[in-house]
C-alpha cells in the first residue's frame, strides 16, 4: 500500500466519524452519508489537490464532503406535495404531521443554504453546525477570525430574507 | 421584505447540529471506506474502469512483439520460411494474449455490472424514500379531512340537542302558564266582580 494511502487511513481512523457526522446533518440520511462518504475518500485519493499535511488536508476533505452533499442535494431535488396544501393541524407537537413539518424546515434551511456563496456556505456549516470556533475556520480558511465572523453574519441575513419569503409564501 | 427571525435560523441550525449518526451507521461507513481504499483500482488516477487503457498497452505488447519478430526474421539467415515463423509468431502471440485479454474483458464487465447495480440501489432507496414521504403526507392529510368532518358532524349533533332542549323548555313554560291560568283564572274574575260591588255604592253617592 502506498504512503498515501496509509496517511489517507490514519487520516479516516481520526476524522472518519465527523465526516460522517458532516454529511448526515447535510443530507438528512446516513444511507447516503454513508455513499457520499466513499466517493469523498476515493476522490481524496485520486487528488492531486493539497500537500495533505495535517492542517490543509483537513480543510480540503471538509470542503470536499460539503460540496458533495451539495452537489446530492441539487441532483435528487424533485417536486413534492407542498406543505400549504395540508390543512393546519390542532397542535404540531409530537404528531406525524409536525415531524414532517420540522424535517421540511430543514430540507428548506439546507436548500437555502445550498444557494449561499461557496465560502459563506462553508464558514456558515463550519460555524453553527459543525460549531467550530471562529478562529479555527479562519485558520483553515486562510482568512481572520474577524473576517469569518462578518462572512458568517452575512450568511445569516441571507438566510433570514430566503426563508423569510419562502415563509410568507407559504402562509 | 419579509424576514424570518434570527433566532428561528439558528434554532434551525442548531437542530442541524444536533443530528447525530448512529454509531453503527459510522463504524460500517468507515469500514467500508477502509475496504474502498485497500482495492488498487479505486485509488488509480484517472479512468477507474477504462477498458481502452488496457487494451491499448496490450496492443502495444503485440506490436513491439510482431515486430521484434520481423526484425530477427530479417536478420537472421535467409533459409528461414517467413510464413512458417510468422504462423508460430501468431500462434505464440494468440496463446499468450488471449487470456490476458479475455481475463480483462471479464474483469472489466464484473466491475460494471456492480457499478450499475449500485448505482440502481441507490436510485431504488430514493425513490423508496420518496414514495414514504408522499405517503406521510397523504396519510396525515386524509387524517386531518376526516377528523374535520368528525368535529363538523359532532357539532351539528350538539346544536340539535340544545335546540329540542330549548323547545321542551318552552313547552313547560307554556304549560305551565295554562295550569295557571285554569287553576287562578276564575278566582280573579270573582275578585275584580267583588271589588265592583264594594265601589259601587261610593260611585252611587
Amino acid at each position: 500500500m502506498s504512503g498515501r494511502n496509509e496517511e489517507l487511513l490514519e487520516y479516516l481512523d481520526k476524522s472518519g466519524a465527523e465526516l460522517f457526522a458532516l454529511l448526515t446533518r447535510l443530507t438528512l440520511r446516513q444511507d447516503v452519508a454513508e455513499e457520499l462518504m466513499q466517493e469523498l475518500f476515493i476522490k481524496l485519493s485520486r487528488s492531486s489537490g493539497p500537500d495533505h499535511k495535517a492542517g490543509t488536508w483537513d480543510a480540503y476533505a471538509r470542503k470536499a464532503a460539503i460540496n458533495l452533499a451539495f452537489d446530492w442535494r441539487r441532483r435528487k431535488r424533485t417536486p413534492l406535495q407542498q406543505l400549504e396544501q395540508v390543512p393546519e393541524p390542532v397542535s404540531k407537537d409530537g404528531s406525524p404531521l409536525g415531524g414532517l413539518i420540522r424535517c421540511e424546515e430543514l430540507q428548506e434551511t439546507l436548500d437555502a443554504i445550498g444557494r449561499l456563496k461557496k465560502a459563506s456556505r462553508e464558514a456558515l456549516i463550519r460555524r453553527y453546525i459543525q460549531q467550530e470556533s471562529y478562529e479555527h475556520i479562519a485558520e483553515q480558511m486562510g482568512a481572520t477570525p474577524h473576517q469569518v465572523r462578518a462572512i458568517c453574519s452575512r450568511a445569516v441575513n441571507h438566510l433570514r430574507v430566503t426563508l423569510g419569503s419562502n415563509h410568507r409564501q407559504s402562509t | 421584505m419579509s424576514e424570518l427571525d434570527e433566532n428561528q435560523i439558528h434554532d434551525r441550525l442548531k437542530r442541524l447540529s444536533q443530528i447525530e449518526p448512529s454509531q453503527d451507521a459510522a463504524e460500517r461507513a468507515v469500514q467500508r471506506v477502509r475496504e474502498t481504499i485497500s482495492l488498487p483500482w479505486a485509488t488509480t488516477r484517472g479512468r477507474p474502469y477504462g477498458l481502452l487503457p488496457m487494451m491499448a498497452k496490450l496492443a502495444a505488447a503485440a506490436v513491439i512483439l510482431i515486430a521484434a519478430g520481423v526484425v530477427a526474421g530479417r536478420l537472421s539467415a535467409p533459409q528461414v520460411d517467413t510464413e512458417q515463423l510468422r504462423a508460430e509468431l501468431e500462434a505464440s502471440l494468440k496463446s499468450s494474449l488471449e487470456p490476458a485479454i479475455r481475463q480483462s474483458v471479464l474483469d472489466e464487465a464484473d466491475r460494471r455490472w456492480q457499478s450499475v447495480f449500485a448505482a440502481g440501489c441507490a436510485e431504488l432507496k430514493d425513490e423508496l424514500a420518496q414514495q414514504v414521504r408522499r405517503d406521510l403526507t397523504q396519510f396525515a392529510a386524509q387524517s386531518l379531512t376526516a377528523s374535520g368532518v368528525q368535529t363538523q358532524r359532532q357539532l351539528r349533533e350538539l346544536i340539535q340537542l340544545i335546540e329540542a332542549a330549548r323547545i321542551q323548555d318552552r313547552r313547560n313554560v307554556e304549560a305551565a302558564l295554562e295550569h295557571i291560568e285554569s287553576q287562578f283564572g276564575n278566582g280573579l274574575v270573582t275578585l275584580a266582580a267583588h271589588t265592583n260591588e264594594l265601589q259601587g255604592p261610593e260611585q252611587n253617592h
